[in-house]
């Protein structure tokens, strides 16, 4: 399954992914979401699930059948627009609450066997070079923190142009 | 001196950002006007906006989220933007606390930060990272700079200091001083458990997966979305 979280109208994804198929699942704004509260219900009230019932509770699940997560994203300040980040804050029920150290940093250890590719796509028309090396470190991190197999961060001055 | 403080944590109760603000606050109070901005229940009015954009100094405490900053000040801070800053001579200093051990992981937030400094042309004065953040209430009442607040205290004593003179300097990551196998374990035994525990439910559900086919759910919201 590949799942594209984004910021776009639909409409403006249509143009750029005509053709959508049935693995795919879209994580797209529908003006509800709500802000992670920071409570940690996800791993201790709710295993697994977040607490906040606004459609977007799932996110841990979604991600744990995923193949690749394809995510498109305005950057802001070298890092995602408020909705994509507002869905990566209410994704951390895909990990377990528990610590584990690697490379002599800490981590989260893993709900689900489950690992994907991660794929970036950032747009803006005036994306600095400074802003570009926040997003690289950016990506690795969260693909460390997600567990992804691999990663790939890519900049356009406009989303008409990701193809 | 007008200084602001955004406590960026999006907790509804009692949060480590706020404990840093606790911490800081006195030492930089003294013929300071200090307002602290809570960002966890309601957005900030335009009054409030309008406040903090014509501050002298911005300091901004907040957690990590996802390496990085967390949405909902994310949002303030993009309003804070399209608000434009009527003067450039605004220092910005930044507090991020996290939940891994190692202050070392709040670089990229606090690059973030620096980011949006450069874009609104105000003045960069520090970033400090702190890491075990959920640790710092459990030792609050040791005091700042002692045992295993030291490493704490000493940043904390920095920073006010070149708030004070309207200096920058160099960013500091730091962890309590504490041995990180034991907050490890600690972690386990007297946050995660303990706290699963007060909800019923037993260790061994923390680890639970979640098997119900949503897939339709979600397709049927997808739909739903796109008739809107
Ligand atoms: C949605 C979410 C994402 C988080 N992501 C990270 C992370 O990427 N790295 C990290 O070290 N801690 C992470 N944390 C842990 C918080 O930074 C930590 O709990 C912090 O102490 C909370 O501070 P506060 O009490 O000021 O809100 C995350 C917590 C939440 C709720």
């Amino acid at each position: 399954m590949t799942v594209i979280i984004h910021d776009l109208e639909n409409t403006e994804l249509q143009t750029i992914f005509p053709q959508i198929g049935k693995d795919t699942v879209l994580v797209s704004e529908k003006g509800s979401i709500k802000n992670c509260i920071g409570c940690f219900g996800c791993w201790i009230k709710t295993p697994g699930t977040c607490v906040l019932k606004d459609g977007y509770e799932n996110m841990g699940w979604i991600l744990s059948q995923a193949e690749t997560v394809i995510i498109i994203s305005k950057c802001y300040y070298g890092g995602y627009s408020p909705f994509v980040k507002n869905i990566l804050d209410r994704s951390i029920p895909f990990l377990l609450p528990f610590f584990k150290i690697e490379k002599n940093e800490t981590h989260h250890k893993q709900r689900y066997k489950n690992t994907f590719q991660l794929v970036v796509h950032f747009y803006g028309e005036n994306i600095t070079s400074q802003e570009m090396d926040i997003a690289h470190s950016l990506v690795k991190a969260n693909a460390i923190n997600l567990h992804a197999t691999s990663c790939k961060v890519l900049f356009y001055q406009s989303f008409n142009q990701i193809a | 001196m007008k200084i602001s403080i955004i406590n960026g944590s999006p907790k509804l109760g009692k949060s480590t950002s706020e404990l840093i603000v606790e911490y800081l606050t006195p030492l930089i109070s003294k013929n300071n006007s200090i307002e602290v901005f809570n960002t966890n229940t309601t957005a900030l009015n335009e009054g409030q906006l309008s406040g903090i954009i014509c501050s002298d100094t911005i300091i901004f405490a907040f957690p990590l989220y996802v390496d990085s900053i967390p949405s909902n000040l994310l949002r303030l801070l993009i309003g804070l933007e399209k608000r434009q800053f009527p003067s450039q001579n605004i220092m910005v200093y930044c507090v991020v606390n996290n939940g891994f051990f190692e202050g070392k992981q709040n670089h990229i937030a606090v690059k973030q930060i620096k980011s949006w400094c450069a874009i609104n042309h105000l003045i960069w004065g520090q970033g400090i990272g702190i890491g075990a953040g959920e640790m710092l209430p459990f030792l609050k009442d040791i005091p700042l700079g002692h045992g295993p607040n030291k490493n704490i205290g000493n940043a904390i004593k920095q920073l006010s200091f070149n708030i004070l003179t309207r200096q920058g300097g160099e960013d500091l990551f730091i962890s309590p001083n504490w041995p990180r196998f034991l907050w490890k374990v600690q972690s386990s035994l007297f946050v995660w458990y303990p706290r699963a525990k007060s909800n019923g439910l037993k260790k061994s559900r923390l680890f639970e997966q979640v098997q119900k086919n949503y897939l339709d759910n979600i397709k049927q919201l997808e739909q739903k979305g796109k008739k809107q």
